[in-house]
Protein backbone atom coordinates (compact mmCIF):
# COMPACT_ATOMS: atom_id res chain seq x y z
CA UNK A 1 0.00 0.00 0.00
CA UNK A 2 1.49 3.53 -0.61
CA UNK A 3 2.36 5.00 2.32
CA UNK A 4 1.35 8.74 2.57
CA UNK A 5 2.93 11.06 4.39
CA UNK A 6 0.20 11.60 7.23
CA UNK A 7 0.46 8.09 8.14
CA UNK A 8 4.14 6.76 8.07
CA UNK A 9 4.62 3.38 9.36
CA UNK A 10 6.16 4.95 12.97
CA UNK A 11 2.28 5.55 13.82
CA UNK A 12 2.56 4.00 16.64
CA UNK A 13 5.34 5.72 18.10
CA UNK A 14 2.61 8.90 18.30
CA UNK A 15 1.94 10.16 21.94
CA UNK A 16 -1.77 9.28 21.80
CA UNK A 17 -4.73 11.48 24.53
CA UNK A 18 -7.81 9.73 25.22
CA UNK A 19 -11.22 10.79 24.96
CA UNK A 20 -11.62 11.21 28.62
CA UNK A 21 -8.70 13.46 28.59
CA UNK A 22 -9.74 15.83 26.33
CA UNK A 23 -13.52 16.06 28.04
CA UNK A 24 -11.93 16.74 30.91
CA UNK A 25 -9.34 19.42 29.58
CA UNK A 26 -12.49 21.01 27.31
CA UNK A 27 -12.09 24.19 28.93
CA UNK A 28 -8.10 24.26 29.15
CA UNK A 29 -6.89 26.67 26.85
CA UNK A 30 -3.51 25.30 27.22
CA UNK A 31 -4.54 21.92 25.27
CA UNK A 32 -5.24 23.13 21.46
CA UNK A 33 -7.58 20.76 19.78
CA UNK A 34 -6.96 20.41 16.01
CA UNK A 35 -9.31 19.07 13.47
CA UNK A 36 -7.63 17.94 10.19
CA UNK A 37 -10.73 16.94 8.39
CA UNK A 38 -11.83 19.32 5.36
CA UNK A 39 -13.94 22.67 5.95
CA UNK A 40 -17.05 20.98 4.63
CA UNK A 41 -16.21 18.01 7.05
CA UNK A 42 -15.53 20.06 9.71
CA UNK A 43 -18.60 22.65 9.72
CA UNK A 44 -20.86 19.67 9.76
CA UNK A 45 -19.61 18.56 13.29
CA UNK A 46 -16.48 18.96 15.10
CA UNK A 47 -15.38 18.84 19.28
CA UNK A 48 -15.94 22.20 20.93
CA UNK A 49 -13.33 24.70 20.95
CA UNK A 50 -11.35 23.33 18.33
CA UNK A 51 -9.45 24.32 15.13
CA UNK A 52 -9.84 23.50 11.51
CA UNK A 53 -6.77 22.61 9.70
CA UNK A 54 -7.01 20.77 6.67
CA UNK A 55 -4.38 18.10 5.89
CA UNK A 56 -4.42 19.47 2.72
CA UNK A 57 -3.30 23.16 3.67
CA UNK A 58 -1.04 22.17 7.07
CA UNK A 59 1.79 23.22 4.89
CA UNK A 60 0.83 26.40 3.82
CA UNK A 61 -1.35 27.32 6.79
CA UNK A 62 0.11 25.85 9.83
CA UNK A 63 2.35 28.27 11.04
CA UNK A 64 -0.44 31.23 10.64
CA UNK A 65 -3.43 29.12 12.55
CA UNK A 66 -0.82 27.62 15.38
CA UNK A 67 1.69 29.95 16.14
CA UNK A 68 2.91 28.14 19.05
CA UNK A 69 5.51 25.43 18.21
CA UNK A 70 5.70 23.65 21.68
CA UNK A 71 2.28 23.81 22.35
CA UNK A 72 0.18 21.16 23.40
CA UNK A 73 -1.64 19.93 20.18
CA UNK A 74 -4.42 17.14 20.16
CA UNK A 75 -4.86 16.52 16.74
CA UNK A 76 -7.95 14.41 15.23
CA UNK A 77 -9.81 13.25 11.96
CA UNK A 78 -12.61 11.57 11.30
CA UNK A 79 -12.34 8.15 13.14
CA UNK A 80 -9.07 5.75 14.34
CA UNK A 81 -6.28 6.31 11.68
CA UNK B 1 2.72 15.60 8.60
CA UNK B 2 2.93 18.55 11.80
CA UNK B 3 6.13 17.12 13.38
CA UNK B 4 8.02 17.67 10.48
CA UNK B 5 7.34 21.52 10.42
CA UNK B 6 8.16 21.92 14.10
CA UNK B 7 5.75 21.00 16.21
CA UNK B 8 7.06 19.58 19.52
CA UNK B 9 4.41 18.88 21.75
CA UNK B 10 1.66 16.75 19.59
CA UNK B 11 -0.99 13.95 20.85
CA UNK B 12 -2.89 12.12 18.51
CA UNK B 13 -7.01 11.64 19.75
CA UNK B 14 -7.10 7.93 17.97
CA UNK B 15 -10.69 7.65 17.94
CA UNK B 16 -11.83 10.59 16.66
CA UNK B 17 -14.84 12.58 15.60
CA UNK B 18 -16.57 8.85 15.34
CA UNK B 19 -15.58 7.76 18.96
CA UNK B 20 -16.30 11.22 20.31
CA UNK B 21 -19.89 11.26 18.61
CA UNK B 22 -20.10 7.29 19.91
CA UNK B 23 -19.47 8.32 23.32
CA UNK B 24 -21.99 11.19 22.97
CA UNK B 25 -19.60 14.06 24.02
CA UNK B 26 -20.72 17.18 22.58
CA UNK B 27 -19.97 18.64 19.16
CA UNK B 28 -20.21 21.73 17.97
CA UNK B 29 -21.58 22.74 14.66
CA UNK B 30 -21.50 25.85 12.48
CA UNK B 31 -24.52 26.68 10.94
CA UNK B 32 -24.09 27.90 6.97
CA UNK B 33 -25.48 31.28 6.45
CA UNK B 34 -27.47 30.23 3.77
CA UNK B 35 -29.09 26.77 5.21
CA UNK B 36 -29.90 24.90 2.36
CA UNK B 37 -30.84 21.52 2.35
CA UNK B 38 -28.87 19.45 0.12
CA UNK B 39 -31.00 17.29 -2.18
CA UNK B 40 -31.44 14.04 -0.97
CA UNK B 41 -30.48 14.65 2.27
CA UNK B 42 -33.49 13.92 5.10
CA UNK B 43 -34.65 16.90 6.58
CA UNK B 44 -35.93 16.69 10.13
CA UNK B 45 -38.72 19.27 9.63
CA UNK B 46 -39.66 20.16 13.31
CA UNK B 47 -43.09 19.12 13.80
CA UNK B 48 -44.61 20.90 16.89
CA UNK B 49 -46.08 18.41 18.62
CA UNK B 50 -49.05 20.38 20.75
CA UNK B 51 -50.86 17.18 21.51
CA UNK B 52 -51.16 13.64 21.81
CA UNK B 53 -53.30 13.88 19.37
CA UNK B 54 -50.82 15.15 16.23
CA UNK B 55 -48.52 12.70 18.25
CA UNK B 56 -50.81 9.65 16.93
CA UNK B 57 -51.56 11.22 13.72
CA UNK B 58 -47.99 10.93 13.15
CA UNK B 59 -47.51 7.81 13.98
CA UNK B 60 -50.18 6.66 12.37
CA UNK B 61 -48.15 8.20 8.60
CA UNK B 62 -45.21 6.71 9.83
CA UNK B 63 -46.93 3.06 9.66
CA UNK B 64 -45.95 0.74 7.03
CA UNK B 65 -49.40 0.35 3.82
CA UNK B 66 -49.37 -3.56 5.72
CA UNK B 67 -49.59 -2.12 9.22
CA UNK B 68 -52.46 -0.08 8.53
CA UNK B 69 -54.27 -1.86 6.81
CA UNK B 70 -54.09 -4.51 9.45
CA UNK B 71 -54.73 -2.41 11.97
CA UNK B 72 -57.97 -0.58 9.91
CA UNK B 73 -59.41 -3.97 9.61
CA UNK B 74 -58.48 -5.08 13.32
CA UNK B 75 -60.31 -1.84 14.67
CA UNK B 76 -63.69 -3.38 12.84
CA UNK B 77 -63.11 -6.21 14.49
CA UNK B 78 -63.11 -5.27 17.62
CA UNK B 79 -65.86 -2.35 17.58
CA UNK B 80 -67.84 -5.34 16.25
CA UNK B 81 -67.01 -7.39 19.40
CA UNK B 82 -67.71 -4.49 21.31
CA UNK B 83 -71.12 -3.98 19.62
CA UNK B 84 -71.86 -7.53 20.14
CA UNK B 85 -70.84 -7.64 23.46
CA UNK B 86 -73.16 -4.54 24.57
CA UNK B 87 -76.08 -6.59 23.31
CA UNK B 88 -75.10 -9.60 25.58
CA UNK B 89 -73.62 -8.08 28.91
CA UNK B 90 -75.93 -5.01 28.95
CA UNK B 91 -79.51 -5.67 27.06
CA UNK B 92 -78.65 -2.30 25.15
CA UNK B 93 -77.08 -2.91 21.60
CA UNK B 94 -78.14 -2.96 17.76
CA UNK B 95 -81.58 -2.89 16.46
CA UNK B 96 -82.61 -4.27 12.88
CA UNK B 97 -85.52 -3.21 11.95
CA UNK B 98 -86.83 -2.09 15.63
CA UNK B 99 -85.70 -5.64 16.69
CA UNK B 100 -82.68 -6.13 19.07
CA UNK B 101 -80.01 -7.81 17.46
CA UNK B 102 -79.59 -11.29 19.19
CA UNK B 103 -76.37 -11.78 21.05
CA UNK B 104 -75.75 -15.41 18.91
CA UNK B 105 -73.23 -15.91 16.14
CA UNK B 106 -76.17 -14.44 13.90
CA UNK B 107 -75.62 -11.49 16.02
CA UNK B 108 -71.87 -11.28 15.83
CA UNK B 109 -72.26 -11.64 11.92
CA UNK B 110 -74.49 -8.50 12.02
CA UNK B 111 -72.24 -6.61 15.00
CA UNK B 112 -69.42 -6.65 12.42
CA UNK B 113 -71.10 -5.92 9.38
CA UNK B 114 -72.49 -2.61 11.34
CA UNK B 115 -68.94 -2.27 12.48
CA UNK B 116 -67.82 -2.06 8.76
CA UNK B 117 -70.45 0.29 7.52
CA UNK B 118 -70.00 2.64 10.34
CA UNK B 119 -66.23 2.44 9.56
CA UNK B 120 -66.47 3.08 6.13
CA UNK B 121 -69.51 6.01 6.41
CA UNK B 122 -71.56 4.04 4.10
CA UNK B 123 -74.52 4.07 6.90
CA UNK B 124 -77.10 1.69 5.16
CA UNK B 125 -79.34 2.41 8.28
CA UNK B 126 -80.17 -1.41 8.48
CA UNK B 127 -78.63 -1.64 11.54
CA UNK B 128 -78.74 1.22 13.98
CA UNK B 129 -77.26 1.42 17.49
CA UNK B 130 -79.06 2.32 20.93
CA UNK B 131 -78.17 4.33 23.46
CA UNK B 132 -74.62 5.08 24.70
CA UNK B 133 -73.52 2.72 21.79
CA UNK B 134 -74.59 5.55 18.83
CA UNK B 135 -71.25 7.78 20.70
CA UNK B 136 -68.95 4.50 20.05
CA UNK B 137 -70.58 4.38 16.68
CA UNK B 138 -69.22 8.06 15.59
CA UNK B 139 -65.97 7.68 17.28
CA UNK B 140 -65.74 4.43 14.94
CA UNK B 141 -66.85 6.32 12.03
CA UNK B 142 -64.38 8.94 12.73
CA UNK B 143 -61.50 6.86 13.29
CA UNK B 144 -62.13 4.55 10.54
CA UNK B 145 -61.92 7.55 7.62
CA UNK B 146 -58.38 8.16 9.21
CA UNK B 147 -57.34 5.31 9.09
CA UNK B 148 -58.71 4.83 5.67
CA UNK B 149 -57.00 8.13 4.63
CA UNK B 150 -53.88 6.87 5.51
CA UNK B 151 -53.93 3.58 3.57
CA UNK B 152 -55.13 5.59 0.59
CA UNK B 153 -52.30 8.55 0.78
CA UNK B 154 -49.90 5.81 1.35
CA UNK B 155 -51.07 3.54 -1.62
CA UNK B 156 -50.68 7.13 -3.97
CA UNK B 157 -47.39 8.00 -2.62
CA UNK B 158 -45.69 5.04 -2.90
CA UNK B 159 -45.68 4.69 -6.62
CA UNK B 160 -44.15 8.17 -6.28
CA UNK B 161 -41.52 7.41 -3.70
CA UNK B 162 -40.50 4.57 -6.07
CA UNK B 163 -40.16 7.27 -8.87
CA UNK B 164 -38.30 9.70 -7.29
CA UNK B 165 -35.63 6.59 -5.84
CA UNK B 166 -34.91 5.79 -9.52
CA UNK B 167 -34.73 9.36 -11.07
CA UNK B 168 -32.03 10.15 -8.73
CA UNK B 169 -30.51 6.84 -9.30
CA UNK B 170 -30.62 7.17 -13.54
CA UNK B 171 -29.31 10.64 -12.77
CA UNK B 172 -26.46 10.14 -10.80
CA UNK B 173 -25.37 6.92 -12.69
CA UNK B 174 -25.72 9.55 -15.57
CA UNK B 175 -23.61 11.91 -13.75
CA UNK B 176 -20.64 8.68 -12.93
CA UNK B 177 -20.79 8.26 -16.65
CA UNK B 178 -20.00 12.02 -17.40
CA UNK B 179 -17.65 12.05 -15.00
CA UNK B 180 -15.41 8.80 -16.53
CA UNK B 181 -15.80 9.86 -19.85
CA UNK B 182 -14.41 13.42 -19.16
CA UNK B 183 -11.56 11.92 -17.14
CA UNK B 184 -10.91 9.58 -20.38
CA UNK B 185 -10.90 12.44 -22.66
CA UNK B 186 -8.62 14.05 -20.12
CA UNK B 187 -6.00 10.98 -20.19
CA UNK B 188 -6.44 11.16 -23.97
CA UNK B 189 -5.34 15.09 -24.21
CA UNK B 190 -2.90 15.25 -21.74
CA UNK B 191 -1.31 12.32 -24.06
CA UNK B 192 -1.62 14.63 -27.16
CA UNK B 193 0.11 17.70 -25.46
CA UNK B 194 2.83 15.53 -24.06
CA UNK B 195 3.40 14.14 -27.48
CA UNK B 196 3.69 17.74 -29.34
CA UNK B 197 5.97 18.65 -25.87
CA UNK B 198 8.06 15.90 -26.89
CA UNK B 199 8.06 16.90 -30.71
CA UNK B 200 8.68 20.45 -30.20
CA UNK B 201 10.24 20.96 -26.82
CA UNK B 202 7.82 23.83 -25.77
CA UNK B 203 4.30 24.07 -25.66
CA UNK B 204 3.14 27.08 -28.56
CA UNK B 205 0.45 29.42 -27.38
CA UNK B 206 -2.51 27.47 -29.27
CA UNK B 207 -1.79 24.08 -26.97
CA UNK B 208 -1.53 26.04 -23.99
CA UNK B 209 -4.75 27.35 -24.38
CA UNK B 210 -6.26 23.99 -25.12
CA UNK B 211 -3.94 22.54 -21.68
CA UNK B 212 -5.36 25.28 -19.83
CA UNK B 213 -9.47 24.27 -20.92
CA UNK B 214 -8.54 20.67 -20.40
CA UNK B 215 -6.94 21.19 -16.88
CA UNK B 216 -10.05 22.74 -16.05
CA UNK B 217 -12.69 20.40 -17.23
CA UNK B 218 -10.30 17.80 -15.22
CA UNK B 219 -10.37 20.37 -11.97
CA UNK B 220 -14.22 19.94 -12.64
CA UNK B 221 -14.83 16.30 -12.28
CA UNK B 222 -11.53 15.52 -9.24
CA UNK B 223 -13.93 18.10 -7.90
CA UNK B 224 -16.92 15.78 -8.28
CA UNK B 225 -15.30 12.62 -7.56
CA UNK B 226 -13.86 14.52 -4.29
CA UNK B 227 -17.67 15.90 -3.13
CA UNK B 228 -18.82 11.99 -3.58
CA UNK B 229 -16.22 10.93 -1.15
CA UNK B 230 -16.59 12.92 1.17
CA UNK B 231 -20.50 13.98 1.20
CA UNK B 232 -22.59 12.09 -1.07
CA UNK B 233 -25.28 10.53 0.04
CA UNK B 234 -25.78 7.88 -2.39
CA UNK B 235 -22.09 5.69 -2.18
CA UNK B 236 -21.24 4.32 -5.70
CA UNK B 237 -20.97 0.95 -5.95
CA UNK B 238 -17.16 -0.41 -5.60
CA UNK B 239 -16.97 -1.14 -9.04
CA UNK B 240 -17.90 2.21 -10.84
CA UNK B 241 -15.57 4.28 -8.06
CA UNK B 242 -12.82 1.48 -8.87
CA UNK B 243 -12.99 2.60 -12.24
CA UNK B 244 -13.26 6.51 -11.65
CA UNK B 245 -10.70 6.56 -8.94
CA UNK B 246 -8.25 4.24 -12.03
CA UNK B 247 -9.39 6.91 -14.21
CA UNK B 248 -8.39 9.90 -11.60
CA UNK B 249 -5.02 8.36 -11.37
CA UNK B 250 -3.82 7.50 -14.75
CA UNK B 251 -4.42 11.44 -15.33
CA UNK B 252 -2.99 12.94 -12.32
CA UNK B 253 0.18 10.48 -13.46
CA UNK B 254 0.16 11.95 -16.41
CA UNK B 255 -0.33 15.37 -15.41
CA UNK B 256 2.48 15.18 -13.20
CA UNK B 257 4.77 14.11 -16.02
CA UNK B 258 3.81 16.50 -17.95
CA UNK B 259 4.44 19.03 -15.29
CA UNK B 260 7.98 17.21 -14.24
CA UNK B 261 9.33 16.78 -18.08
CA UNK B 262 8.99 20.75 -18.44
CA UNK B 263 7.21 22.74 -15.42
CA UNK B 264 3.93 24.19 -17.06
CA UNK B 265 3.43 26.07 -14.33
CA UNK B 266 6.00 28.38 -15.55
CA UNK B 267 4.30 31.77 -14.88
CA UNK B 268 2.92 31.75 -18.73
CA UNK B 269 -0.21 30.89 -17.68
CA UNK B 270 -2.14 32.14 -14.70
CA UNK B 271 -5.02 30.30 -15.40
CA UNK B 272 -3.26 27.14 -15.67
CA UNK B 273 -1.47 27.55 -12.04
CA UNK B 274 -4.60 28.41 -9.89
CA UNK B 275 -6.41 24.87 -11.54
CA UNK B 276 -2.97 22.95 -10.71
CA UNK B 277 -2.76 24.19 -7.58
CA UNK B 278 -6.73 24.00 -6.84
CA UNK B 279 -6.33 19.94 -8.46
CA UNK B 280 -3.29 19.77 -5.93
CA UNK B 281 -5.15 20.56 -2.58
CA UNK B 282 -8.55 18.59 -4.01
CA UNK B 283 -6.20 15.62 -4.66
CA UNK B 284 -4.63 16.00 -1.14
CA UNK B 285 -7.21 15.51 0.57
CA UNK B 286 -8.16 12.00 -1.21
CA UNK B 287 -6.50 9.55 0.92
CA UNK B 288 -7.83 5.93 2.35
CA UNK B 289 -7.97 6.93 5.66
CA UNK B 290 -8.79 10.67 5.36
CA UNK B 291 -12.36 9.92 3.70
CA UNK B 292 -15.32 9.22 6.05
CA UNK B 293 -16.23 5.56 4.25
CA UNK B 294 -14.78 2.65 4.77
CA UNK B 295 -13.76 1.17 1.23
CA UNK B 296 -12.44 -1.67 0.08
CA UNK B 297 -7.94 -2.13 0.24
CA UNK B 298 -7.88 -2.14 -3.39
CA UNK B 299 -10.26 1.89 -3.75
CA UNK B 300 -8.01 2.78 -0.41
CA UNK B 301 -5.35 2.25 -2.48
CA UNK B 302 -6.18 4.17 -5.70
CA UNK B 303 -6.80 6.69 -3.37
CA UNK B 304 -3.56 6.88 -1.79
CA UNK B 305 -2.06 6.67 -4.88
CA UNK B 306 -4.00 9.74 -5.79
CA UNK B 307 -2.89 11.66 -2.62
CA UNK B 308 0.82 11.02 -3.26
CA UNK B 309 0.34 11.89 -7.09
CA UNK B 310 -0.84 15.34 -5.41
CA UNK B 311 2.06 15.71 -3.37
CA UNK B 312 4.82 15.87 -6.34
CA UNK B 313 3.14 18.84 -7.64
CA UNK B 314 4.46 20.66 -4.57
Amino acid sequence: MAQAESKPDSHHAYRVISREEILARLQDPALWLVNVMPKETFEAGHLPRSINLPVAEIEKCARQVLPDMAREIAVYCAGPT
Amino acid sequence: MLEKIGYTNLRYYVGGMADWVESGSPVEKLEPVTAMPRTGQTVQTPISRTSSWSGFLDLLAGWSLERLVGFWLGMILVFGLVYWGAGISMGWGLQAGNVAVKPDLEGLGTAIYFSFVTALSIGYGDVIPVGPLRILAVAEGIAGLLTFGCVISKLVSRRQEELTVEIQRTTFDDRLDRVRTNLHLVFSDFGAVQQLQAEQGSLPAQVLRRLESTVRVFRGELQTVHDLLYRSHVVPDEEALESLLANLVICLQSLVELNGSRPVNDGQSPALDSSLRAISNLAREICGECVPNNYAPALKDSMDQIQELARKFA
